[in-house]
């Protein structure tokens, strides 16, 4: 048997703290389709990133082969030497520029010497190109008047027009329809026809088997296996991405429950012209902790910005707090002061103000409660009220710093995030919306969060907890709620929450149409 | 370990000559004109120069309010034009009373303020823009006010409240003991949050609050003592004094003040915190209306009748004095202290070299450059921590 087109051989990539890439290997032969699965921070993004020379040789231990022979890319520029392209998920195409334009973005065909741009090349060539493909997309057309999907279209064109072997993309469907789902399959099985590799990353399972030949699995950071698509079966597959026991990572301790604090109906939230959320409705009690799980994209923290009174509008539904309305239209500030407070995934975006000090930042929402009383915002702030409780709290979170007047940018993440939840805890709320409140944070810092979240229960405050990784979903969650594509994809109790129910729910299997 | 140790000791010597740079530059600026001109220290001369830094100043304390949720106000200077135009046509040729006229100015200024700001908010326009557009309207309101003549700010060359703003001068006992109340305020002031700080643990420097506290005294019981020398203190230094005061505690001990830092640090971690941006971001420019109406009058009055070139280009002296006092232009940074030392700064090189009689174009390029000087050095001081 010839040597594959493209092999990784125990790749190892090490990122400050974190192993991203853990023995990774795989191979893919000349004209399959190659699909790799695995859940968030499995290792998918980096493993294509290290095979397309964006993490650069010397950067990782093992080997990259291009047809059996060891390769070294310094850039991305190297692996498209080799033949090998990249479809992101975040598209790269110049809004404002023509389709033609961009199809030879940076690789722009020369006339008289190499001075001036051959225009008329580019529209020839380009409008060969996408015939050669059957796309009906005129190439004058500026890419911004172009639907998702067929920009989509344009950047595999444009893959092409640089003679690629291997295609790799990156969750190229998960901003389009389903029609356009259709007609990305079609092209890509004619791509396959015509002799190219593709792999294929994606969370739908139903897309991979409609049309990989191989899947293989990775999970933390290893590939755990190859399997052939037409062998298999999607809960094998859910198994092995699944795959570790649930470690006692997670201390949670289920309280008394009580009665009704948040109670979300029919929830519909618009941004721009698209519904990003649909029909959605549960309830938290006091005491309790619900968490809400669900792939990127699936509304997770849309859901709770809505929430706090800082996203999109909504369109039908209601929101009550303790039994009385919450918005349509409410601020933040509104939000805050009634008892909802929201910790966000992104602290140094959503959460800190990164210039100022740690007791600046720990007392800024709860201010209007330090105050002197009757002059509102222009009162005075009781100097001694404010630093006590930014004491009480410096302490009660230990954050390790020297002191409330450190810069808050020149504290660890898990420093950072104490603090965000500190500032969160002064306010007193009812309900507390942790986003993801252990992203990026070490594991002595995560226990202490996980504690906290016991404390506001025992205390009889509600907690909505996003996150992203399953185990501690599962281990920290009294009840679990599944979004999928904007909608409820399920509601687990504690039960039924196996991660096999789980996933399933977020990937909407029951919901996705038939692919065939 | 020598470099764990020898860090540290860089980065707050790094700090305090950064910190220090502005107070030495403004030394330097003093003994050159000093020597240069020996009546650059007059006591006649320093007391025209309170009132020039008195008004540069009260203008650039409302900037310094707009520029902290990172927001501009070029319209300033156009501002001070119109609002001090139209109490003096109104006294002048309408018979209107001096308080009627000032208080009238106010409330205008107020509206155009209020909605310029709560434009630039709800409607998402560019500050830079609505104020680029207010400057042209206002000056050619105010131009069209004064109908391109000179309008005196009182009838007959009588005195009234409007024309005395600057020709008023406290009585040296008054000065005096006012000052002193002042300086015992300030030493109240210092030793409770010596005391705050000592209670709560983070004390950092104790020596360093009552060093600032004697040094501003001093200059502060020097300058009334010059000023008695001459007339007594002037009127607009109180009223800097007065607006300084509450500026400073505003943007130090109110919630208003805070959320003012926080929306310029990171406006969208401040909307989530709670924080009412779009409230407070028209608080700010309402203030500055009120502001530029005070500085109309005392520019006005400085120059006892409202002409066309009243308050031009006094916009871009106010930025430059919060920028040279260490105020970020993305916002989010800043202090009334070092506003008050900027506006200090470019107030003495206009009044120095008045006095050795510079060429007018020599001064605009002096001005400039020092301006880009100042920032350039703190950029500097800013990239070695």
């Amino acid at each position: 048997m010839s040597a594959p087109l493209l092999a990784a051989d125990h790749l190892i990539k090490r990122f400050p703290g974190v192993i991203a890439l853990n023995g990774v290997s795989f191979d893919l032969r000349a004209g399959e389709m190659h699909a790799l699965c695995g859940e968030n921070g499995a290792g998918k993004s980096t493993l294509i990133k290290t095979l397309s020379g964006i993490h650069p040789a010397g950067s990782y231990e093992g080997d990259i082969l291009v047809e059996g022979q060891a390769v070294s890319f310094q850039n991305s520029k190297d692996a498209e030497k080799h033949g090998i392209g990249v479809i992101y998920q975040e598209l790269a195409l110049v809004p404002e520029m023509t389709v033609a334009e961009n199809i030879f973005l940076g690789n722009e065909p020369r006339r008289r010497g190499g001075v001036f741009i051959d225009w008329e090349k580019i529209s020839r060539e380009s409008k060969e190109l996408l015939d050669r493909f059957g796309l009906s997309i005129d190439p004058a057309a500026k890419v911004n008047d172009l639907g998702i999907g067929h920009q989509q279209l344009v950047e595999i064109a444009k893959a092409m027009s640089k003679h690629t072997r291997v295609l790799i993309l990156d969750e190229p469907t998960a901003a389009l329809t389903e029609q356009e789902v259709g007609v990305l399959l079609d092209m890509l099985r004619d791509l396959k026809k015509r002799g190219i590799a593709l792999v294929y990353i994606s969370h739908k399972l139903d897309e991979v088997f409609a049309i990989a030949d191989r899947i293989t699995v990775l999970r933390d950071g290893r590939s755990i296996t190859t399997l052939e698509a037409a062998q298999t079966t999607k809960s094998e597959v859910i198994r092995h991405m699944v795959g570790r026991p649930l470690e006692d990572l997670f201390p949670r301790r289920s309280g008394k429950i009580g009665k009704v604090i948040l109670s979300v109906k029919d929830l519909t939230v618009a941004e721009g012209s698209k519904n990003r959320l649909e029909q959605i409705s549960f309830e938290v009690r006091a005491g309790e902790v619900l968490g809400i799980g669900g792939l990127m994209g699936a509304g997770r923290s849309e859901l709770l910005l809505h929430l706090i009174g800082a996203y999109g509008q909504r369109g039908a539904g209601e929101v009550l707090l303790e039994d009385q309305a919450l918005g349509p239209k409410h601020s933040p500030t509104e939000s805050i002061q009634r008892g909802l407070v929201l910790v966000s995934e992104d602290r140094k975006r959503y959460g800190l103000i990164l210039d100022q000090e740690i007791g600046f930042n720990m007392a800024l929402s709860s201010l209007w409660d330090l105050v002197h009383s009757m002059f509102g915002s222009l009162g005075l702030i009781d100097a001694s009220k404010e630093s006590g409780r930014n004491q009480e709290y410096f302490q009660a979170l230990r954050v390790k710093a020297p002191g409330l007047n450190t810069p808050v940018g020149t504290l660890s993440g898990g420093n950072q995030q104490k603090v965000v939840l500190a500032k969160a805890m002064m306010t007193r709320p009812k309900v507390v919306l942790l986003d993801e409140p252990t992203r990026g944070i070490d594991v002595g810092a995560k226990l202490e969060v996980y504690e906290l979240v016991n404390k506001l229960t025992d205390a009889g405050q509600a907690v909505l907890l996003v996150s992203s990784e399953l185990p501690e979903l599962m281990g920290m969650s009294d009840r679990i709620l599944m979004l999928a594509e904007g909608r409820v994809g399920g509601l687990f109790g504690k039960a039924e929450a196996t991660q096999e129910n789980l996933l399933a729910a977020a990937m909407g299997t029951e919901h996705t149409a038939n692919l065939n | 370990m020598s470099t764990t140790v020898a860090s540290p000791t860089t980065t707050s010597a790094g700090l305090a000559l950064r910190a220090l740079a502005m107070p030495l530059a403004l030394l330097a600026i003093f003994a050159y004109f000093a020597i240069q001109s020996p009546a650059f220290l007059s006591s006649r001369n320093l007391s025209m120069l309170g009132i020039e830094v008195s008004i540069t100043a009260v203008l650039a304390l409302g900037m310094f309010l707009v520029i902290l949720p990172g927001q501009i106000d070029l319209s300033a200077g156009s501002g001070v034009g119109l609002i001090g135009g139209l109490a003096a046509v109104l006294i002048f040729e309408h018979a209107w009373p001096a308080p009627a006229a000032l208080l009238f100015g106010i409330v205008v200024a107020a509206i155009i303020w209020f909605s310029m700001g709560s434009l630039i908010v709800k409607e998402r326009v560019p500050s830079f823009i609505i104020t680029l557009g207010g400057l042209l309207v206002f000056r050619g309101l105010h131009w069209l006010v004064i109908h391109n003549a000179t309008i005196p700010v009182s009838r007959g060359g009588e005195a009234n409240l409007y024309s005395q703003l600057t020709t008023c001068y406290l009585p040296p006992m008054t000065g005096t003991l006012l000052s002193a109340g002042v300086i015992l305020a300030m030493g109240i002031v210092s030793w409770r949050t010596f005391q705050r700080q000592k209670a709560s643990g983070t004390a950092g420097h104790g020596e360093q609050i009552f060093l600032q506290f004697f040094v501003a005294a001093q200059l502060l019981g020097l300058f009334v003592m010059i000023c008695n020398a001459y007339r007594g203190l002037p009127l607009p230094v109180v009223v800097l004094g007065v607006v300084a005061f509450l500026i400073h505690t505003l943007t130090t001990q109110t919630p208003f003040g805070r959320y003012l830092y926080a929306i310029g640090g990171n406006e969208e971690a401040a909307v989530v915190s709670g924080v009412p941006v779009a409230r407070v971001t028209v608080g700010a420019f309402l203030i500055m209306g009120l502001i530029v109406a005070i500085t109309g009058f005392l520019q006005t009055a400085y120059s006892g009748a409202s002409t066309t070139t009243v308050g031009s280009l006094m916009e871009l002296d106010a930025v430059a004095a919060c920028v040279i006092g260490g105020t970020s232009l993305r916002g989010g940074r800043g202090t009334v202290g070092g506003v008050l030392l900027g506006a200090l700064i470019m107030a003495a090189l206009l009044n120095g070299m008045t006095l050795l009689a510079v060429s007018p174009e020599a001064k605009y390029i002096t001005r400039g450059l020092v301006l880009g000087l100042a920032v350039w050095a703190d950029v500097r001081l800013a990239r070695r921590r």
